[in-house]
Order: C-alpha cells, then structure tokens, then sequence
C-alpha cells in the first residue's frame, strides 16, 4: 500500500516542482546535470527525440535581470543556440541546444593533452570570448572554467553555460553579488570593482594554467613551458589594469608561445645567422684573395687558386716572361713537337741535344734530352713532360740511369722526375694522369721555374 | 522484503524492512545517493573507481553468474552487452540502467552502477529517474518497468520520447 502511495508520489512530483506547463508539454526531461542554489540543470528530449538542455531557474532566488535574451542574441559556432523559453509565476526555464561532446576537465583527464593541443583549445576559446567581448554590449561570461568548456567530437570547443553571464555597463562601480567559480575567478568579481571583458582573461588564464600543471593556484615546482608561463602571468595579474585589455592580445601571445611557431622562430634566426656569416666569410674570403692574388710571387697562397686559374696563370706568366703565344689554345693537346720547341726557342737548348735519339734503346743520360725517339706529333705525356721540365734545371736528378724498366714497367729516370715534381709541387694543378694540354704543358714549365728559382737553380744548360 | 546480498562496495544493508517505511522515507531511500555535491567530487574518487567492463565482470564473477544472464535480464542487445564487457564501447546511461536490471540491483546499488559509468545519478526531480528508482526498489524486473514507463508516457530504457 506504502509503495502504491510512493508511485502516486512520484507520479505527480512534477506537479510538486512546478514546472511551466507549455515546457513539460514540449519536453520531457531525461537526467539532472546539475543542481545549485535556484537553478538546475536537466537534460530534456524534445518531441522529435532530440537532446535539448534546459536551466530551471527558480524565481524566489534568481533574479534574472540581464541575460533573460542573452542567448537568444549571440549566434555562434562555439556557443549553444537558444531553443525556447518557458515561464510561470515560479519557474523561469531556458532551453537551449545540446552540444555532443566531453567536457574540458574529463577531456583533459582522458587524454594526454600536449602544449600544443592546450594552445588550440585556448585560442578557440579565445575567438569565442572576442565574439561576446566585442559585441554592442559586451557580454562577460564570468565563470570560464573547464566544466563549461565543451569539446565537441571533431575537437572544436564550444562555451556553455551563461548562467552569470552579464552585459558590460560602463559606469557601475563594483558588481555586488560574487558571480562564478571562486578558483576561476578574479579578485574584482569578489566585488571589488565592476568586471570586465579583463574578468575573463584572468579566468582563461587559470584555466591555462590548469590545464598545463592540473591545478589553478600558481605552484612554484610545476614546471611551465617558459613563453606560456608569461601568459599566465599577465592573464592573471591581481589588477586589471595589467591584464592583457583584449582577448585577441592573448590569442596572438599564445599563438606567439606556442612551441612549433617558437622552433619556426629560432630556425629563422639561425638560417639568418648562418646566411650573414656565409656572406662574412666568402666576402672576406674575396677580399683575403684580392690582397693575396700574386702567382709565382712566393706570397701565393696555393689552396687560394682553382686548378684552371693556375693553367690562366702559367699561360700569362710564360707569354709575359718569354713573349710567346704557343700556349694558346690553352686546352688543346700538347705533343712532343711542341715540347721540342719549348726547350729550343725558350730556354735555348741546343737543337741537336733536343732531337738526338739513341736508335737502339733509350737512354736517360746527359747526351740526350729525351729518352726516346718520338715523332712530333706524338702526344705529350705529362710524366714526360715532368721529366723533361726537371731535366731542364737539373738534368743530375734524372741522368745517367739505366735506361731500363723496372719491374713495374717504368723508366727510372722518369720515375725519379715525376716523384721529384709531385713532392716540390710542379705538379700542382695538373691532375690528368696521361695526355697533357698547352696549359698544363705551361704549368709544370711555370711551376718548375719557380721551384729551381727557389733553389737558386736557374742556369738552363 | 529485500534480503538480498549486498554485493556493490559502498552499499549499506537495509536496516528496516520496506514495509515499516512512509512515504517520505521510501522517496528519500530510492534517492539517499543522489547529492549531486558528493556525486560529482571528480577530484579524487573518479580517479579511483574501476573501470565500468572491468567493474561488471567482476561482479559477475563475484555472483557466479554468466555475462549471458546479466545481458538477457536487462533486455540489452546481446552483441552490444558481450561487447561492453568486454570494455569495446563505453555504455550510455540507459545502458547502465538496464545492467542495474541486469544485475537485480536495487535503487542504492544503482546509483553507486551510474558512478562507476561517470553518468548522472537517478534523480528525484526527474520523473522518468523516479519511477525506474521505484521499479529497482520493488525488484520488478526490466520488462515490467519498461511496461510502467509506457503506461505513464515516459520515454523507455533504450529509447525515445514519442511525445504522448
């Protein structure tokens, strides 16, 4: 019998909460979200099955002065859309849009939320709080805080409940009634002075500050990413006055701290660092060769020149030491003809020592220049023209061999000439490990000079 | 009379039979778990709660009883129930509510049920809460319910509000 009277009860407790009538017709309520002093919380069902959230205010504690069409005014992506309103003498119930999705503090606690996923989530907030803080009468939310911080499937954040929600009036001195959560909330909205837009900048600043440490009072062993913690701090600045004044300076300093755009930023400056030291160093390298460009002077600086400056050098030097021009074409073919005639017409050689060729064999001695008995036309070997251009200054060196290959197929004599000239750099330059051009041919000519200059060798024979 | 096992951690014996309660009483039995403040302290107690498929594996293993007859009792569709146990879907709270059945919990064991899924508590100022409360107290099993809610226009466990 008790438990009939208990079903009667419950059947007709809505009668007891006294409800709007038209709302119990539209909607059917389904669970309590929350429930606090003169409002509750329910999840309702309209008649199409769709899930509505609808506030119940209770008009003996709520006043409901400013945001009785507050909603119903803002149009959004990041705020819910107002469905209905229902009123009687005791009840004031707004219905607005469920947004599907977790709320920030489980979604934070589900998911390891790095820097830059809180940078995100931040930055979406902001654009939602420059939406309400830039309106005709700016609307101040007042009680940001991650229960009412929606992330919807697709992880776009949507702001609920406008519970305390106010419009800005310029000229009213202190709010007299704490609105809000007291972690979230900055000290003005203690009642100390009016809140404003900057009201909200210190709650988004908690909120950061608690979504990267998992707590809102500022704790010295929490350790903050540096840019970010700068935030916080001037979010959460005691006074207004030193809060950032606008929702979008917070945004552009968090975009600003956010790790990704701080590592674009260093790479920038280092790439800019290493361009301006590159550009250093190559104009001093230009300005270092300028003061130090002086072939065959002694001072030159070899590693300075490339391989084809050499060969240009040694081309000019000849022509300007010998007057000759037989250098030239620089990179055609040299051959014994043109060797033949270097030792003949620029040094002075005895014609008759320059094409005497012992018939049977060679012969690396005194009494013949070259070894053996080319034609003219026979192209130019540089370990040959190694041989002849040491045998010029000094044919001691390679003379008075005999004449006979060693074991691997070389002549002594030459072997000797080229080892001398790779050692004491008449080589230099010439890379070609066989057939030489006029250039090259110039080059040991050139180097070869030098290194018996140096010696105080000049004397040709 | 319920005499039967107290079996959920956190539940409290009955001290007098359903009988010698009032009316008053009986409400604020069905719903003594349901402080919002003390339902909704994340800070600690979530972190500690299981797991909702581990929680219901355990118990069903506590009451020696197949997932099978805990699914069929709670009219919940079978591939669905062996897939929550399982911990492949997280549950809605209709769900929830119809492993309460599944279980043959009583009203108090399924507020404790609702925690453990981190899903809103039954409520008294919700009708539809009210009447489930009363058919857990009452043990009348879940098509019974169901039958109760339709007669009353309530939206079913598992389904939709048609409007009437």
């Amino acid at each position: 019998m008790e438990n009939d009277e208990l079903l009667q009860s419950i059947l007709k407790a809505d009668d007891k909460f006294h409800y709007p009538p038209d709302f119990l017709e539209e909607y059917c309520i389904m669970e309590c979200l929350s429930e606090q002093i003169g409002v509750i919380t329910f999840l309702v069902q309209d008649r199409r099955g769709e899930n509505c959230i609808a506030k119940c205010y209770d008009r003996k504690t709520w006043t409901f002065r400013d945001n009785k069409d507050l909603l119903a005014n803002l149009n959004h992506e990041g705020l819910p859309k107002q469905k209905a309103s229902f009123q009687n003498d005791d009840m004031l119930v707004t219905v607005r849009e469920y947004i599907n999705g977790v709320s920030l503090d489980h979604y934070a606690a589900e998911n390891n939320l790095s820097e830059e996923d809180n940078i995100r989530i931040c930055s979406e907030l902001c654009d939602i709080l420059a939406y309400l803080h830039h309106r005709p009468e700016p609307v101040i939310h007042r009680d940001i805080k991650p229960e009412n911080i929606i992330i919807r499937p697709n992880g776009s954040v949507a702001l609920i409940d406008f519970d305390i929600a106010r419009v800005y009036r310029s000229g009213h001195e202190n709010d007299t009634t704490f609105f809000g959560t007291k972690s979230y909330a900055p000290p003005e909205q203690y009642g100390f002075s009016q809140t404003d837009a900057r009201a909200d900048i210190y709650s988004l600043g908690i909120l950061l500050r608690w979504l990267l440490t998992g707590k809102t009072k500022e704790d010295k062993e929490s350790r903050i990413y540096r840019p970010l913690s700068g935030v916080i701090r001037k979010c959460t600045a005691f006074s207004p006055e030193e809060r950032y004044s606008d929702v979008d300076q917070v945004k552009k300093a968090l975009l600003r701290a956010n790790p990704k755009a701080q590592i674009f930023r260093i790479t920038v400056t280092v790439l800019c660092i290493l361009f301006a030291a590159t550009l250093l160093i190559y104009g001093g390298f230009c300005l270092y060769r300028a003061v130090t460009y002086s072939p065959f002077s002694g001072t030159v600086i070899p590693a300075v020149l490339s391989d084809e400056e050499r060969i240009a050098d040694a081309v000019d030097y000849m022509k300007n030491r010998y007057n000759t021009t037989m250098f030239e074409p620089a990179d055609d073919f040299a051959n014994i003809g043109d060797l033949r005639s270097a030792m003949i017409n620029l040094y002075g050689l005895d014609h008759d020592y320059v094409y005497k060729v012992n018939e049977d064999m060679p012969c690396e001695n005194d009494a013949f220049f070259l070894p053996w008995g080319w034609d003219e036309t026979h192209v130019l070997n540089r370990d040959v023209m190694a041989y002849a251009a040491v045998k010029l200054h000094d044919p001691a060196i390679v003379a008075d061999w005999t004449s006979l290959k060693d074991d691997n197929g070389f002549y002594p004599g030459v072997r000797v000439a080229v080892a001398f000239a790779e050692k004491n750099g008449i080589m230099t330059g010439v890379n070609k490990p066989t057939d030489i051009t006029l250039g090259e041919m110039a080059l040991i000519l050139a180097n070869a000079e030098r290194v018996f200059e140096a010696a105080g060798k000049t004397d040709h024979k | 009379m319920n005499n039967r096992q107290q079996t959920t951690p956190g539940c409290r014996a009955n001290e007098k039979s359903t009988d010698q309660l009032s009316t008053s009483e009986l409400w604020g039995r069905l719903f003594k778990a349901s402080s919002l403040d003390q339902y909704l302290d994340h800070t600690g107690s979530q972190q500690e709660m299981p797991e909702f498929s581990v929680f219901i594996t355990k118990l069903a293993e506590t009451k020696k009883e197949k997932p099978e007859a805990i699914i069929k009792r709670g009219g919940i569709e079978r591939s669905y129930g062996h897939r929550l146990f399982s911990g492949a879907r997280n549950p809605s709270r209709d769900t929830v509510l119809q492993f309460a059945f599944g279980f043959e919990f009583d009203s108090d064991e399924t507020q404790q049920l609702l925690k453990i899924a981190r899903v809103a508590p039954l409520h008294p100022r919700v009708k539809r809460d009210a009447v489930i409360a009363y058919c857990l107290h009452r043990h009348m099993g879940f098509l019974n319910t169901q039958q109760l809610l339709y007669e009353n226009g309530l939206p079913l466990l598992g389904g939709k509000w048609d409007g009437k």
